[in-house]
């Protein structure tokens, strides 16, 4: 397995927890951990394998590490990154646009050829609609502290088994 | 998120980015020096912020084509106006409220951007209800073929306006080009938009009108929000029917310097939405797209510093408006008769009933001038022309273009007028302003906000609109069919009133109104409309002149001082005092209002020492209160007794006929009160 890079900003708390439980279900030392607010095309193209949190903002945007970095990644050739993408998002607060900020970002990489990896079933979520759903599925991990913070640590460490599997 | 992306970091050509740069740096500077105005006890005491709507305001100047649109910017529109082509001069012009304000010379509040010149409309306070002015507008330029959108703009909040909701209804039926933005931060000053509407994003409630196609976009990102609105304009013109943008943004500031947010806000929201400064991220994505250097960046904001600077210096400068000047541009001058300066004729034809006076005139005025429009609910199907057929006949001549139905919402009605009318200054439009003068009521914002648009632009906008109303009672129509109205309107400057009783007066004063710019409220005394006692001949050609009062009777003993239903009866009294040999009266029929005759007033004063005033409406609050003080005022000493009034009940009006003939003054009121005066 090439090295694995998670990829998050690291100012922020709640995304920056999940990304510390990620890296600790992996259980892996080599995994990086890469501050988006100071990501560069080089950084990110170095790895192969990466996973991004992308928390969703407002009423569905990204948040600004991100979108700024958007027109970057649109000039970049993806293909062969295999990439899982994990959000934050408030079912009951903002249920319009649950995990948006995921969906947005998935169109944005797959148009650029890259594999998306480490889906996962909306079974166990209520909200009303998410960018991030495709069928049955969100295209990613999806986190929601306000109100199923108890069900973090699960959710993760089945996520990086998933991964494991879908890294290899 | 625009799926166009005309616009980008990367293609977008560098003096393009300078420039956009330059206005949300100048714009910037001002809305951030704005409150020092106020400090200094210079001005601005109204100031709304904007930033944190940077990205959505540059975008919606930058589209705007000041040739063939016409943009309606709410009081947060500094970065809109200035984008659109104001000069950081005529900001703080406004701001300060100097004479030389390209929006109306400090009449209007400070905040409210315009230039009506480029047709940048001068806007109401009255948040969100230029909706209906840019539907209107839209309307002429779907009419008149010319191409062009309208451009609404305002708050999240202030969709919850009912009449937000009746202006997009109807762009929507009528198809019109209209681009309705609305800039979200969340807030209508401290209440959060989940107080206002179900949906976080109030453009959703609207998905399910139909010709109506909604984008969303991130307010606070200049390429998402250039690519939205040059997309939601090619929108309108390829598919002719309006849209919605609905723009996601912060407010970086408290409401208004009269709002404190730190009182409904914690410091982690505002910590947040100062990092998602608009203007902040582009300089940020300059940088590090390598579109500038350090050294260009601050060569352009030194540069945007020196426009603001010689701006202040002169705007410290500009004059003051004059006291004096209050008085100027009220309501525009009227339409001159020449051929009857006092609105009187001596043709003995053969007479011809109220109703068919009004009819006949509104064609032969719309048969003369081609500009000319009229709707209002029920006025056109078929044989039927308005609920009493007032319009008969007239769409079958004029056509569907120029005659045609309104929805049952008033204020739709008149804000559509008030809107259509910005077009030019040529249009003349007539509305039936509710089927009765007693569901005028849902206009009033419109109504009251057209009624200052003249004065508060310093004569820049004149509203060229006659307002038809079917007034007053003697129907068995109940409170809702019985209502008079003219003494809640007449206290308005801007407005003039009449209210005739005679077939010939209405056609004659209906010319006028047509003719004439400004607003003309124009109330029908329905229970004549069919009346063979007013009936009379009227020329082809009549018109009555604006404040001349007719006599309609002459004495000497007593002076009647009358109007709309009440005229007859005051004519049957003095006759038939008259053949009893009991006395010899003046009626004094107003015909006017707003100008009142105060001349002929206090001229049959004078001849006679004994005024009776009698109206319909009630006594208490009527507008026979105003006559009494005016006589009381300029004719006291030539009084032979009190004045005395007759009108209805302080009731309302009772459906029952009983009830009604118990409340609504008649002959033998009229008659007991004169003859009380003529004893005095």
């Amino acid at each position: 397995m090439n090295k694995i890079a998670i990829i998050y900003s690291f100012n922020t708390k709640k995304t920056g927890k999940i990304a510390a439980q990620i890296q600790e279900s992996f259980n892996d030392d080599t995994i990086a951990l890469v501050n988006a607010e100071e990501i560069r095309d080089e950084i990110f193209l170095s790895y192969d394998q990466i996973i991004m949190g992308v928390p969703t903002w407002f009423d569905g945007e990204l948040p600004n590490y991100w979108d700024e970095f958007v027109p970057a990644l649109e000039a970049m050739d993806l293909t062969g990154k295999r990439i899982a993408l994990f959000g934050l998002g408030d079912q009951k607060g903002y249920p319009e646009n649950f995990l948006d900020g995921v969906g947005m970002m998935a169109e944005i990489l797959e148009a650029q050829g890259a594999t998306l990896v480490g889906f996962t079933s909306r079974e166990g979520y209520d909200f009303e609609s998410s960018r991030a759903l495709r069928g049955d599925h969100f295209v990613g991990l999806a986190i929601d502290y306000e109100n199923q913070g108890s069900m973090n640590k699960d959710r993760v460490a089945s996520w990086v088994d998933q991964l494991k599997k879908e890294f290899a | 998120m625009s799926t166009n992306k005309k616009y980008s970091i990367k293609k977008t050509d560098k003096e393009t980015l300078a420039k956009w740069l330059k206005l949300m740096l100048v714009g910037r500077a001002i809305d951030n020096r704005a409150p020092n105005y106020l400090k200094q006890a210079i001005g601005w005491s109204y100031h709304a912020p904007y930033a944190g709507h940077d990205g959505i305001q540059l975008a919606i100047g930058q589209i705007f084509d000041r040739e063939h649109d016409h943009l309606f910017p709410y009081y947060r529109d500094m970065l809109t106006t200035h984008s659109a082509g104001l000069t950081a001069e005529e900001l703080i012009l406004n701001g300060i409220s100097r004479d030389t304000d390209v929006a109306g010379g400090g009449r209007h509040m400070s905040n409210h951007f315009a230039k009506p010149e480029w047709n940048i409309h001068n806007v109401s306070s009255c948040t969100g209800n230029h909706t209906l002015h840019a539907v209107g507008v839209a309307r002429a330029m779907k009419k008149y073929k010319v191409p062009g959108v309208a451009i609404s703009s305002q708050g999240e909040s202030s969709v919850s306006e009912g009449y937000v909701y009746e202006a997009i209804n109807g762009a929507s039926n009528e198809k019109l080009p209209v681009i309705f933005v609305f800039q979200d931060n969340g807030y209508g000053i401290s209440v959060p938009k989940a107080d206002q509407t179900a949906n976080r994003k109030v453009a959703n409630n609207f998905t399910g009108f139909k010709n109506l196609k909604i984008f969303h976009c991130n307010g606070k990102d200049v390429f998402d929000s250039m690519n939205t609105m040059v997309e939601a304009k090619e929108y309108v013109a390829e598919h002719e029917h309006p849209v919605i943008v609905h723009a996601n943004c912060v407010r970086i500031h408290s409401h208004s310097n009269s709002d404190r947010h730190d009182l409904y806000r914690d410091d982690y929201e505002l910590n947040y939405v100062n990092e998602y400064d608009p203007l902040a991220k582009f300089r940020r994505m300059l940088i590090r797209y390598e579109r500038f250097t350090e050294a260009e960046l601050e060569a352009i904001e030194n540069e945007a510093k020196a426009v603001v600077k010689a701006a202040h210096k002169a705007g410290m400068n500009a004059p003051q408006p004059s006291p004096e000047s209050i008085h100027d541009f009220v309501i525009p001058e009227p339409y001159v008769s020449e051929k009857y300066p006092d609105g009187l004729h001596q043709d003995e034809g053969d007479s011809k009933k109220l109703i068919d006076g009004l009819n006949e005139t509104l064609k032969a005025e719309f048969r003369q001038n081609p500009d000319t429009f009229i709707w209002g609910q029920d006025v056109a199907n078929k044989e039927k022309g308005g609920i009493f057929n007032v319009t008969k006949g007239m769409q079958q001549e004029f056509g569907k273009e120029r005659v045609f139905n309104g929805p049952i919402a008033e204020d739709y009605i008149m804000g559509t007028a008030n809107g259509m009318s910005r077009f030019n200054d040529k249009l003349r439009i007539v509305v039936e302003g509710a089927e009765f003068a007693d569901y005028f009521w849902p206009a009033m914002e419109q109504f009251v906000e057209t009624s200052h648009d003249y004065w508060r632009s310093k004569g820049q906008y004149s509203p060229n609109i006659t307002v038809r109303l079917a007034s007053g009672g003697y129907i068995g129509g109940g409170l809702y069919h019985s209502q008079n109205i003219e003494a809640s309107i007449t206290p308005l400057p801007g407005i003039r009133v009449v209210y005739p009783s005679y077939a010939d007066d209405a056609a004659g004063l209906l010319r006028t109104s047509i003719r004439s710019k400004g607003v003309t409220l124009f109330l029908e005394p329905k229970a004549l409309y069919n009346s063979t006692k007013v009936a009379t001949p009227i020329p082809d050609d009549f018109e009555v002149p604006f404040g001349k009062a007719r006599l309609r009777r002459e004495g000497s003993d007593l002076s009647i001082i009358t109007y709309g239903n009440t005229t007859p009866l005051c004519v049957e009294l003095a006759d038939k005092f008259m053949e009893n040999g009991i006395a010899s009266m003046d009626v004094l029929d107003l015909r006017s209002l707003s100008p009142l005759d105060n001349d002929a007033i206090l001229a049959t004063v004078k001849k006679t020492g004994k005024v009776l005033v009698v109206h319909e409406d009630k006594v208490f609050g009527g507008f026979g209160g105003e006559l009494v003080a005016l006589i009381n005022e300029e004719a006291f000493e030539h009084l032979d007794g009190p004045v005395k009034r007759v009108g209805s009940t302080f009731t309302p009006v009772g459906f029952n006929r009983i009830l009604e003939a118990a409340v609504l003054p008649d002959i033998e009121r009229i008659e007991k009160a004169a003859t009380e005066l003529l004893n005095y």
